[in-house]
This record gives structure tokens, C-alpha cells and sequence, in this order.
């Protein structure tokens, strides 16, 4: 098992599910962690971040299918649900905007309410890896030794066998409902976080204000949350925004596998791998929800390299 | 060297129990290896394969009764068809090491090639195209993109094919065998191909910059020479790291693409007993994979101890 | 990096409006294929290989133990290689009878007095593929392993045996120590006649679990490789019609819709899929190149079983009050319209045993919400704010469970679902995979309503196996009867067990009959859908290719061949 002093590479991405990287966290030896900024420098971040257009414009769209989904009840044009058995399905048309499915439903209004449920699995999992990650990672990476150990033990273990296994499993145990989806995909994703906090954490205690705060007496919590993990807010919000990629994949994956939401929840995923014969004839049931997940997935993309981009401006381009 | 390897071999070994009897505990929680013969006319039988399979023991002794047993080559037998695990693994392994090791070889060659003419060829009009298409690979669901390969490609344009591995009942490797295989192995790969090929276009990049690649230039020594020589090799060191963490990534993809293209592989074997609750098949399973997750790790980590001196001397 | 992203960006752009103007658009119409079934006046040529689609693998090849029950092992591999007493053929009326395999002389004998006896001459030339001939021993060794072998999956008619005399090798003389009308499916049926000089002294189990190279059908196992295919191969000794193809192969493929998309490219050439909407609609469009057939006339049944003893459902009223809450004709015609099928099955059986059926029984529940307002409210429910019934604190609510995986019926429970919504019921969705279903759920009782389907695999109608109070399973019988819904009706017991014991077949139909009407009065659970097979074939398969609702679409194999 690799460990984290041992390699200067990036660490596992958040469950399989490989990140875009456009530059590599320059190796520890070379000492090249991102400089504790003053927070005046919130105004150079922003610059940083607007001039990419491509992540503002992921951004911007992300916020809207937010909006759009969760105001689905105020938004969406009939009820959710609401079955029209004479009608069957119909291609997008003036009065479905994208068509009907075989119940005759309204195609826009379940997209709307099932993307509720999508972003946010994506969100909350996002969220909570990240919370859990960096938490163990900076307790890791601060007490070192024993602690760190085992920490990194922990985490090879998780390594271990493939998520989707685990998850599977785990729903047929505990029942197909989001909350479990969202546990075990949190309970699956911290390690890639805790192993990149853990590297930041390392290079950044030896850092002569952290001796300085020591020397002054502050607790260790007090450390870590007021001085070492605000510097390590870049690879912490880059994460999450790939993690809410990585949890929309992964349960829409678990869908198509059938060990998805149970009906009558829906979520993209869902929709996506109940459409899996329409090929030749109503393809507007395969695409729709499938757009749906890559626009997304696209977005968060864009906006986690740009967010990479204007934390550290030392990783280069 | 030595050391080093045998250190890593002992840890994983460790690292293998540890995870195995997790595995094994939380198998043996969720399914029941009699819930197949409830079903049966005979209401004794479910009584007697309990004491027969020893499934009244505590955990930690039917852990290590299936260890031993494991050990020696057996893996139980199926509940579903009585068939042993061991043949069944045998089987189901021979059909997926052809998807991934096929699948490997060619990712690493072409996210390789991609990723280093990108770097080349920074902002050229095929960077841009590479570039875009990572990003719809990495945001694509890998199974959306079988089925509409299997749509585009299988059915309309008719170019492949994509029933198991071979048409009828033959066995031959050839051209029908290449047809079958395209897919699936696409399917498989598009993640890692476009997330390596991005990686190892930022790591040439990296290293083409550097100072001892410029020193070489100043110096006078031909492009060529350098990008083959000195950037590629240290290029590389970063991505078998992340190419050995994929694999385990592959694993779980394999679920997904031996469904949809019929091959009866690990990941088929492992939806099937998970639909019937097949326990001794989902233990078994559980345990080679993470063998091989293990050893894939293991062998990476020896091959960067080769390229990088750095890390047997830590 | 920023000319990178923007290009990057483009490109994204581009690729996803390519996708979204291909969702929009219309659907493509593709020519109508030729909708009749083969004519069997056709010249079928000598030789070719054929490849079926198979949707699903059998566990084992052990027709008689419980892990051979499954009904694809049964199509693909039994009925054309284990010899059967009599055939299920239909008459030139369209019904589904009995008739005498070649493997016989002529029609068995019957007699009634003083106890039942049947007696089986078997046909000269009928051998086995090593040219050993059927005997009479072989009748008796199959008796014998059904009722002392191990781990049998029914044994149902073979315990009224008393014995089986093979004096004579020629003719096996079977006697009954009680009656048992449905005699004709013994020796037949899904198990059929064993090979005693093979097996004699030999576990049956291991010898056939993983196919079997004997055989007295046209066709012999030649090779099964476990999770991809199944190949039958000519018999050369069998002493009936050799087939006309040279191989088949039965490709494994467990998805309805890529076994589909497989058969739209031509990499299998017959496919018998489940009728899934998706599959529907394709064939709908229409498919060039594709025959098709289509049968209502099945051994299938689909209905929403309930169980009559616990609440809601322990309450007549409230069970009539279901029956006129949901419409059922409205549910069938979106499911299965597009297989013709657009009216609802209105008796709880199937309909290959129309004879011993009122078909009619449940036509008085349509949807009548006021009627069942009426109902309800007579028996002191009442809606809440919420819109659900409730009485005396508890609300009308319950859940139903089904198979996993079966979008048909996910889409069925759906319906049901919404309907139900607007007359006052709440139903949650819990479906399960089928072994824990039919294995202890049902059985124990664990459910309020239950969807799925029964399928009879002969033209023996079972109802008192389904009906009959005795066969109730309860924690002392170990939850062995088959009686799930566990009805408990004196009238309907009796009239059941008329048609399961009497000999007389005029008896039977009206017994049968009044069973059905008792079922419908009391709303002891509700018949859905016939379950319609769908029998799809490439035009370059000749000979006459049609679907047999009891013994599958693959009896008269022999018969097929494939165009050059």
C-alpha cells in the first residue's frame, strides 16, 4: 500500500471515479504548498476565479439547475407524478416540452423533481466526505505518528475493494433509500480528502506561525481550525465540487444496476437506466435524463478546475 | 530493494486478513447462505445445512474455518447451482482478465500517446479536441456510453458486436473475437483513458518545463531526444501511481460492462449471486478482488521503486 | 490555458447540443416487418446453425430436484431430449390437449375400477441415443426417484402411485392406490421419463445437474459453457423425424433490452423476450426482416394476490371496495396494448384451461369510485383530510410487494399506485428479488398484496392448490401449502376438490366454474393480465415457428431449419 510521505502524486480520486487534473500539487520536497494568504487576498482569488470564463459559466449554470429543481413546485408545469395512461409516450412537443414516458407523464416535471433528488445526493455527499476527510486528515497529518498511522491504515483498507461492491451490498442491507445512498457514499469517499488534507497539513506545521502559535499556548483544536485548515481550503473546496460529480455518477450507476431508489423516488438515475431500451423509438426518454447528469457533471467539472485554478496560481497555465 | 519489497508484500498480506474478515463479517451479515432452500418442499433441509455449513458458530470461527478452507482452494460451493466457486472463479477470471488486461494496455498506451501530444502540441486544434472529449469522458455514466455505443455502433453502423466474446459457441481468437471485444472494452475504459490521458499531459508538461529540461536544450540536445529520454520517464513515475489506485475502479466498472455486453465474467458472477444472495460466491469474489487490488498496488509500487530511487532509499 | 478551456468549452457545446437536437427529434419510423408466422407448406433446407436468444440461465439440469424448476431450462433443453408420455399439442380448434408422444404404441388405456390403472405401450423403435431401447424399467425408476430420491421439487401424483409393473419391458402398467384425474401429466410434464440403465445406482443429481449426454429427443446436449451459451446437436438415433439444422446454440443473455438490440443486429435470429414496454414499442415500429407471434392463450396469469388475513384486506368490503377502485382495463391496455392485449383477465386463471373457467367472473369490477365510496363508507371509513380513508385511527393504507428488476412491473405498481392516490387508498412499493419473494415472504405471509404471476405447466387446472383451505401454509406445516393469499372458504374448498378427485369431466368444468364465480363474490385477490409470449424470428428461419403455451416455443425444434 502506497502512503502519502512515500509518493508525489495525486492520491485515489473520490471513489473510481478519475479527476481532471491540470496540474500536479508540486512534491513536498520542493516545499511548494500554497503560502498562507492574509484573508485581503480574498479580492486576488475572485480576480483569479472571474477570468475563467468556462468555470464562471459552469458555475452559473450549476446555480440555475439548482434554482430550477428545487423550485420545481413553483416551476414545473403539471404535477409531479401525474399519470396520463391514454396518452402514453410522445415526443417533445408544444405542450411536453420533453415529451411524455410511458405513463403519460410529463417528462420536464419529473426531470425537475427527479434533479432534486440527484444534486442533492451529489451535494450531501459532497458535503460530508469532505467534512469527515478533512477532519481525520488534519487530525492525521497534525498528531502524526500513531494517530496518522492508523489513519492511513484506515484508508488502504477502504482502497481495498471496489465501492460499488460495497455499496450494493450495503443497499440490499439497509434499504434503497437516499439517506443510504448518501451515508455509504460519504462513508466511501473521505479517504480521498483526509489523504490530501493530511499531505497539506504535513508541509504546512512546520510553518513558523504554527510554532508561534503553539509556543503561545492556543489547544491544538485552535490550531488546526484557525490557522492549518483555512490554508487548506483550496484542495478541500476543489474536492467537494468533484465529489458532487462522483456521487451523481456513482448513483446513477447503482440505478442502472437496479439497486437504485425504490419507486416512486426518482432521481436521474433512475430515469436514465428505466430508459434503456429507447434506442430507436422515443430516444427522447434515454437522452433527457442523460444530458441532465453530463451537463452537471460537466459544470462541476469546469467550476472545480477553475475554483484549482484560483486558489493555487502557482499550478501552472 | 529487497527490504522494500518485502516489506510492502508483508504489509499487504496484512492489510488483506484485515479487510477479508471485514468483508467476510459483513457478508455473512446481510445474506444467508439457506435462504434458497426455504423455498425447498423439505422443512428439515434449512436446519441441517445450517449445522452442516457451520453457520451457528460464532463469527470469528466461521471466518477462520473459511480461511482455512480458502487457503487450500476451497471456496465453498454456490447455493444457486451447486457448482463450486472455485471452478466458477476460474471460469469468470479467464473472461474478465481478457477485458482488463486488454483494457489496461491499451488505456495506458493511448492516454500515453494522447496525453504526451497534447503536451507537445499545447493549444493546437487537436489538444483542444482531446481536451473536450476527457471532459465528456470523465462526465459521461460509463454505462450511458455503452448502451449508445452499443446503439451507434452495435446495431446501427453494425461495425461490432456485442454479445459476450465470441459469436455462437465458438472459442477462436480472431477477427469476430477483435469485434466483440471493442466495446466492451471502451465502455470500460473511457473514464481512465480520458483522466489519464489528462494526467499524463500535465505531468509532461510539468517535467518539459523543468529546469534540468531546459538546461538540456540550452544545452542543445535535439527536442526529440529530450521529450523520449529524460521528460517521459519521470513523466510517467506519477501516473503508474494513479494508474495502479484506477484499477480498483476497474473492478467496479466491470459490474456494469459485463451486464450490458453479456460476458460472463467477475462482475457478472457478482450481480448474479448478489441479485440470489449467493453468500460463498460474494465472499470469494470480495477476497480475489481485493487479492488483486492488492497485488496490482504492490506491483506499482515496486515499478516506482525502480524509476524513482527517491523512495526505496525513504 | 485559457485558449485550452474555451476550446475545450466549444467542444463540449457542440457535443452536448449534438445530443440534445437527437432527443428531440422524432421518432424514426422504420418499414413494418411481415406480422404472419411461417407457413409450415414451406420447403425447409437441410443443414445451417441457428442462434436463440436466451433471457435466462437455469441453475441446473436437474428437471426433478428444486434447482431445476426453471422454465427456460425446461424449453431449451428438456422437452427435446427427455421422452414424455404424452405432448400438449393444440387441435384444429386452437385448444390445448393431450396426445400421445410417438415414444408410445398408441393412447394409453384408462381404467377406474376397482382402482385406478393406466397402461403405457411403449413404440418398438423408441430407443435411447445409445439404442437402448424405453422400457417399462425406466417408468418404474422414474417413480421410484420422485417419491424416495433426494431433494425432489414435487411430488405431487406420484404419491398416489402404488406401483409400477415391468414384467413386460414393452409395457409399463402404472396403478394408483387413489384417484389422481390428472394422470396425463405424470411421466411427461416438466419432468419427464429417466434413463434407468444409466442412472440406476447413480446420484441423479451430479449426473445431470450440468447437462446430460443421454437423450430420447431429436436433440442431445452437446456443450454448456456456464454463463454464455447452450448447444444442442442432432440425435442420431432418434426414432422419430430427424431435425433438418446442424446445430443451435442458445446464447445467454439476461437483459431484455440488450437481447433485443443483439437480435435487432442479427446475432441471434430468435428471441422470446419478456413482453417489456420497450420491447413492445419496438416491435410496434416495426422491424423489418422480423416475424412475429404473439399469444394470449398461455399457461400464465398475473394478478394482485392478497393476502385475506391481515388487515386491510381481512375486511370483505374493503376488498370489494378495491376491486371498484382501480381500472384495471385502462392499467392492461397502456401495458400490453401494443401486444393486442387491451382488455383486463377477468377470471384468476390461466387461459390454456378456458374449459374449466368462467372467464367472465370478475367483469363486474370497474372502476366505480362512487360505488366504492358506497362501500367503504357503509363500513364506517371515512376520508380524511389527506384524502385517505381512515377508521377508528387507522388509515387505508398498505404495501405491496413484487419481483425487483421487472420494469413492467415497476410501471404496473406505478399505475396502481396513482390510482389508488385518488380513490383514498395510500399503497407503498417494496418489491424484492424473486427468491426471497416466492421463498419466505409469500409463504410466510409476510405481505398485504403481492404482483406476480403463476405459470401452469400443464393443462391441469390447480386452483385448489392456490384455494383450498387446507393448504394454508402455517408455521406448523412449516409453510408448506401454496395457498398464500390463505383464502378460507368452505363453498370454495368444496368445489375445488371436486375438480382435483372426480373422474368425470363435465363435473370438473362446472365445479371449476363455480369456483371461479366464489373467488370473484368474496374479492379473494384480483386477476390481472394473461401475460402474453412473444415469440420474435429473423425471416431466414423457416419452418413452422410457433410458440406452445405449455411446453415453449422450442418443442418442434426438430422442425426448423435456416435459409441459406
Amino acid at each position: 500500500m502506497r502512503t502519502e510521505d512515500e509518493v508525489s502524486g495525486l492520491p485515489a480520486a473520490p471513489l473510481g471515479v478519475p479527476s481532471i487534473p491540470d496540474g500536479l500539487p508540486p512534491a513536498p520536497e520542493l516545499g511548494g504548498a500554497p503560502e498562507p494568504e492574509p484573508r485581503s487576498q480574498w479580492q486576488l482569488f475572485r480576480r483569479r476565479f472571474f477570468r475563467h470564463r468556462a468555470a464562471v459559466i459552469g458555475g452559473g449554470v450549476l446555480l440555475f439547475l439548482y434554482l430550477v429543481c428545487f423550485g420545481a413546485k413553483f416551476i414545473a408545469p403539471y404535477d409531479k407524478n401525474h399519470l396520463n395512461l391514454l396518452l402514453g409516450p410522445t415526443s417533445p412537443s408544444k405542450e411536453h416540452w420533453m415529451g411524455t414516458d410511458e405513463l403519460g407523464r410529463d417528462q420536464l416535471t419529473e426531470i425537475l423533481y427527479a434533479g432534486q433528488i440527484s444534486l442533492k445526493i451529489g451535494m450531501a455527499v459532497a458535503l460530508m466526505s469532505t467534512a469527515i476527510g478533512a477532519t481525520l486528515g488534519a487530525v492525521a497529518g497534525y498528531f502524526g505518528r500513531w494517530v496518522d498511522q492508523v489513519l492511513m491504515r484506515m484508508t488502504d483498507l477502504f482502497l481495498v475493494v471496489p465501492g460499488i461492491a460495497i455499496l450494493a451490498i450495503a443497499l440490499k442491507r439497509f434499504g434503497q433509500t437516499d439517506t443510504i445512498i448518501i451515508l455509504v457514499l460519504a462513508a466511501l469517499g473521505w479517504t480521498y480528502v483526509a489523504r490530501v488534507v493530511r499531505g497539506q497539513v504535513l508541509s504546512i506545521k512546520e510553518k513558523e506561525f504554527v510554532e508561534a502559535a503553539r509556543a503561545a499556548g492556543a489547544s491544538s483544536t485552535r490550531i488546526i481550525t484557525r490557522h492549518i485548515l483555512p490554508n487548506c481550503i483550496g484542495p478541500i473546496v476543489v474536492n467537494t465540487t468533484l465529489g458532487i460529480a462522483a456521487a451523481i455518477v456513482t448513483e446513477s450507476t447503482l440505478s442502472f444496476l437496479g439497486f437504485g431508489l425504490q419507486k416512486p423516488a426518482t432521481s436521474w438515475g433512475n430515469m436514465l437506466a428505466d430508459s434503456e431500451g429507447y434506442y430507436s423509438h422515443n430516444t427522447h426518454l434515454l437522452y433527457f435524463p442523460g444530458l441532465m447528469i453530463l451537463i452537471t457533471v460537466l459544470c462541476v467539472n469546469f467550476l472545480g478546475d477553475g475554483l484549482r485554478d484560483a486558489f493555487d496560481p502557482q499550478s501552472h497555465h | 530493494m529487497l527490504t522494500f519489497v518485502i516489506r510492502r508484500v508483508l504489509y499487504s498480506l496484512l492489510v488483506l486478513l484485515v479487510a477479508s474478515f471485514l468483508l467476510f463479517w459483513f457478508t455473512r451479515q446481510t445474506f444467508d447462505p439457506t435462504s434458497r432452500l426455504r423455498a425447498s418442499r423439505d422443512k428439515t433441509v434449512v436446519q441441517r445445512e445450517r449445522e452442516r455449513l457451520g453457520l451457528n458458530d460464532n463469527i470469528v470461527v466461521q471466518y477462520g474455518n473459511w480461511l482455512k478452507d480458502a487457503v487450500k482452494g476451497d471456496l465453498g460451493t454456490s447455493s444457486r447451482t451447486n457448482e463450486e466457486v472455485t471452478s466458477m472463479m476460474r471460469r469468470a477470471m479467464g473472461n474478465t482478465l481478457q477485458l482488463i488486461i486488454w483494457g489496461a494496455l491499451i488505456s495506458a498506451a493511448l492516454a500515453i500517446g494522447i496525453g504526451v501530444f497534447s503536451a507537445i502540441r499545447q493549444y493546437s486544434i487537436p489538444d483542444y479536441l482531446f481536451t473536450g472529449l476527457s471532459y465528456i469522458g470523465i462526465s459521461m455514466p460509463p454505462f450511458w456510453f455503452g448502451l449508445l455505443a452499443i446503439e451507434v455502433f452495435g446495431v446501427q453502423l453494425g461495425w461490432f458486436k456485442f454479445v459476450g466474446l465470441h459469436s455462437g459457441d465458438g472459442s477462436s481468437y480472431d477477427v469476430d473475437y477483435l469485434k466483440h471485444l471493442v466495446l466492451p472494452v471502451a465502455t470500460l475504459c473511457v473514464q481512465i483513458v480520458a483522466s489519464w490521458s489528462r494526467f499524463e499531459r500535465a505531468s509532461m508538461l510539468d517535467v518539459m518545463s523543468a529546469d534540468y529540461v531546459r538546461t538540456a536544450r540550452a544545452k542543445g540536445v535535439p527536442r526529440r531526444t529530450v521529450i523520449f529520454k529524460h521528460a517521459l520517464r519521470n513523466a510517467l513515475i506519477p501516473l503508474v501511481t494513479v494508474m495502479a489506485l484506477d484499477t480498483a475502479a476497474l473492478f467496479g466498472g466491470l459490474i456494469i460492462t459485463e451486464r450490458i455486453f453479456s460476458i460472463s465474467g467477475m462482475g457478472r458472477m457478482f450481480f448474479d449471486a448478489l441479485l440470489t444472495g449467493d453468500v460463498y460466491v460474494v465472499e470469494a469474489w470480495m477476497i480475489v478482488v481485493a487479492l488483486f487490488i492488492i497485488m496490482f498496488n504492490l506491483f506499482a509500487d515496486v515499478i516506482y521503486g525502480i524509476l524513482d530511487p527517491r523512495i526505496r532509499l525513504s | 490555458m485559457r485558449k485550452q478551456r474555451r476550446g475545450a468549452q466549444l467542444f463540449c457545446l457542440l457535443f452536448t447540443s449534438v445530443l440534445l437536437v437527437a432527443a428531440c427529434s422524432s421518432d424514426k419510423k422504420s418499414p413494418t416487418g411481415a406480422g404472419a408466422s411461417s407457413s409450415s407448406s414451406e420447403v425447409v433446407p437441410q443443414g445451417g446453425t441457428l442462434v436463440i436468444g436466451a433471457e435466462q440461465e437455469p441453475d441446473c439440469a436437474d428437471w426433478f430436484g428444486t434447482c431445476g424448476g426453471s422454465s427456460w431450462g425446461f424449453w431449451m433443453m428438456n422437452v427435446n431430449t427427455m421422452p414424455r408420455a404424452f405432448d400438449v399439442v393444440k387441435d384444429s380448434s386452437g385448444t390445448y390437449v393431450f396426445k400421445a408422444n410417438i415414444m408410445l404404441k398408441s393412447e394409453p388405456k384408462l381404467e377406474t375400477t376397482p382402482k385406478q390403472k393406466v397402461t403405457y405401450e411403449i413404440a418398438d423403435n423408441a430407443v435411447w441415443n445409445d439404442n437402448t431401447p424405453i422400457t417399462s424399467t425406466d417408468f418404474k425408476y422414474t417413480w421410484d426417484q420422485v417419491v424416495n430420491g433426494k431433494d425432489i421439487y414435487d411430488k405431487t401424483g406420484y404419491t398416489n402411485i402404488e406401483s409400477v409393473d415391468d414384467s413386460n419391458p414393452k409395457v409399463a402398467v402404472v396403478t394408483f392406490s387413489s384417484t389422481y384425474p390428472d394422470w396425463k401429466q405424470l411421466f411427461a410434464g416438466g419432468y419427464g421419463i429417466l434413463p434407468s440403465h444409466i442412472l440406476q445406482g447413480k446420484d441423479r443429481d451430479t449426473e445431470m445437474k450440468d447437462g446430460y449426454k443421454f437423450s430420447a429427443g431429436p436433440f442431445v446436449i452437446d456443450s454448456w459453457v456456464k454463463g454464455d451459451s447452450i448447444t444442442l446437436v442432432p440425435n442420431p438415433n432418434f426414432f422419430g423425424p430427424k431435425p433438418h439444422l446442424d446445430k443451435v446454440v442458445f446464447k445467454i443473455q439476461a437483459d431484455t433490452s440488450a437481447e433485443f438490440q443483439a437480435f435487432k443486429a442479427g446475432e441471434v435470429s430468435v428471441v422470446y423476450p419478456q413482453p417489456q414496454l420497450d420491447a413492445v414499442d419496438a416491435i410496434n415500429a416495426g422491424l423489418p426482416g422480423v416475424e412475429k407471434e404473439i399469444s394470449v392463450d398461455t399457461g400464465n396469469f398475473e394478478s394482485l394476490w392478497i393476502n385475506n388475513s391481515k388487515a386491510p384486506f381481512d375486511d370483505k368490503i374493503v376488498r370489494q371496495a378495491f376491486g371498484f377502485s382501480i381500472d384495471r382495463d385502462a392499467m392492461v391496455k397502456r401495458l400490453f396494448g401494443g401486444l393486442g392485449v387491451d382488455k383486463a383477465l377477468n377470471v384468476v386463471n390461466a387461459k390454456i384451461v378456458k374449459a374449466y373457467s368462467d372467464e367472465n367472473a370478475f367483469s363486474s369490477y370497474k372502476l366505480d369510485l362512487t360505488k366504492a365510496d358506497q362501500l367503504l363508507t357503509g363500513d364506517g371509513w371515512a376520508k380524511g383530510a389527506d384524502g385517505i380513508y381512515a377508521k377508528g385511527g387507522q388509515r387505508l393504507a398498505f404495501t405491496i410487494k413484487s419481483t425487483a428488476g421487472n420494469k413492467r412491473r415497476e410501471l404496473t405498481e406505478q399505475i396502481l399506485q396513482e390510482q389508488l392516490k385518488t380513490a383514498g387508498f395510500e399503497m407503498t412499493i417494496e418489491n424484492a428479488k424473486a427468491g426471497d419473494l416466492f421463498g419466505s415472504i409469500l409463504p410466510q405471509g409476510d405481505f398485504q398484496m403481492g404482483l406476480y404471476a403463476q405459470v401452469l405447466t400443464s393443462l391441469v387446472p390447480g386452483n385448489c392448490t392456490l384455494f383450498c383451505s387446507t393448504n394454508i401454509p402455517t408455521a406448523d406445516n412449516g409453510f408448506s401449502g401454496n395457498n398464500w393469499t390463505r383464502s378460507n372458504v368452505a363453498d370454495l374448498d368444496t368445489q375445488l376438490k371436486i375438480v382435483d378427485s372426480s373422474l368425470d369431466e363435465n363435473a370438473r368444468m362446472a365445479a371449476g366454474k363455480a369456483a371461479d364465480k366464489i373467488v370473484a363474490d368474496n374479492a379473494l385477490t384480483f386477476p390481472l393480465d394473461p401475460l402474453p409470449n412473444t415469440l420474435l424470428w429473423s425471416s431466414k428461419v423457416l419452418g413452422p415457428v410457433q410458440d406452445n403455451g405449455v411446453l415453449g416455443p422450442f418443442f418442434n425444434l426438430a422442425e426448423w431449419g435456416v435459409a441459406a
